[in-house]
């Protein structure tokens, strides 16, 4: 929907899932989205960079999320909520609407 | 050139200078700002300069080098100073609004182009909005204690933020320290 602009589906993709869950890592998102770990690396590289995303060591893993100071932030955030109303409902259970909620220790997913 | 115990703001100054003189216009933002308005009561390694505009690294570099630093990752290191130099993208802004006016420190016959003191507050109170940093809020309050701040712009900037109610704590804060 967006390649046109940010030229890459793999950078399209890989915003709105950070975008979606707040804060992810290049493993994660890779998995969800079936793309090589080093290709998402290298686009949220790129957006760290850039300044629309920040990163932050939490234990070994690296963070990615939404920089709240990135000037166009709000804008941006605009234009990929109107991206996710015409990704497919089922792509969009699957991969953008993350369980958000906590699930307490040993219970099982349902 | 660069020499060992070359001030922050001398330092400083002779990058941007480098940079200007090879069509590279650069700011200096972040932590280094409130160094140097501080008189490094708060003491800043990194210097981060914006870039104005879209300028690719391979343009960077040689000018970099030329004052003898090298290139590490992303930074640049100089064997004689502790300080780590970043070029960050542009645009110029404090979280979502653009940087309008340009503070200028003159260092011989050398320009230093940093934030001015109102946006260099806005820029850490930005950390402590956005991140809950209890560090930057004490930056942005050692600047406003040693330097004239503009503290209607200031409000009017976090209520577009929609920072009401940390801005109120920042004030709290900045009345019991004993600002300018």
């Amino acid at each position: 929907m967006l390649e046109p602009l940010f030229e890459s589906e793999s950078k399209e993709k890989a915003l709105l899932y950070v975008y979606t869950h707040g804060e992810s890592y290049p493993r994660e998102i890779a998995k969800s989205l079936g793309l090589h770990v080093n290709t998402v690396q290298y686009q949220l590289l790129k957006l760290e960079g850039g300044g629309v995303l920040y990163s932050k060591l939490k234990g070994r893993i690296r963070l990615f999320g939404f920089n709240p100071r990135y000037a166009f932030k709000k804008e941006l955030s605009a234009l990929l909520a109107k991206a996710l109303t015409f990704v497919p409902e089922e792509e969009l259970n699957l991969l953008y609407r993350p369980r958000m909620r906590p699930r307490r220790t040993g219970k099982p997913l349902s | 050139m660069i020499r060992k115990n070359l001030s922050l703001p001398d330092l400083a100054a002779t990058i941007c200078d480098a940079c200007k003189r090879n069509g590279i216009d650069v700011v200096l933002s972040g932590g280094a700002c409130v160094s140097i308005y501080t008189e490094n009561k708060y003491e800043s390694f990194d210097l981060d300069f914006v870039l104005l505009s879209h300028v690719r690294r391979k343009m960077i570099r040689p000018v970099l080098e030329a004052l003898g630093f090298h290139e590490d990752g992303r930074h640049f290191r100089h064997p004689d100073t502790p300080y780590i130099v970043e070029f960050l993208s542009p645009p110029l802004s404090v979280s979502g609004e653009p940087v309008r006016e340009i503070h200028k420190i003159h260092r011989g016959k050398m320009i230093l182009r940093l934030l001015s003191p109102t946006d260099c507050v806005k820029d850490r109170l930005a950390a402590f909005y956005h991140w809950n940093d209890r560090p930057s809020l004490d930056q942005a309050l050692m600047v406003c204690k040693d330097i004239p701040v503009d503290l209607r712009e200031v409000r009017r900037w976090s209520m577009s933020e929609g920072m009401k109610d940390k801005f109120e704590l920042f004030k709290e804060a900045l009345s019991g320290s004993g600002s300018r």
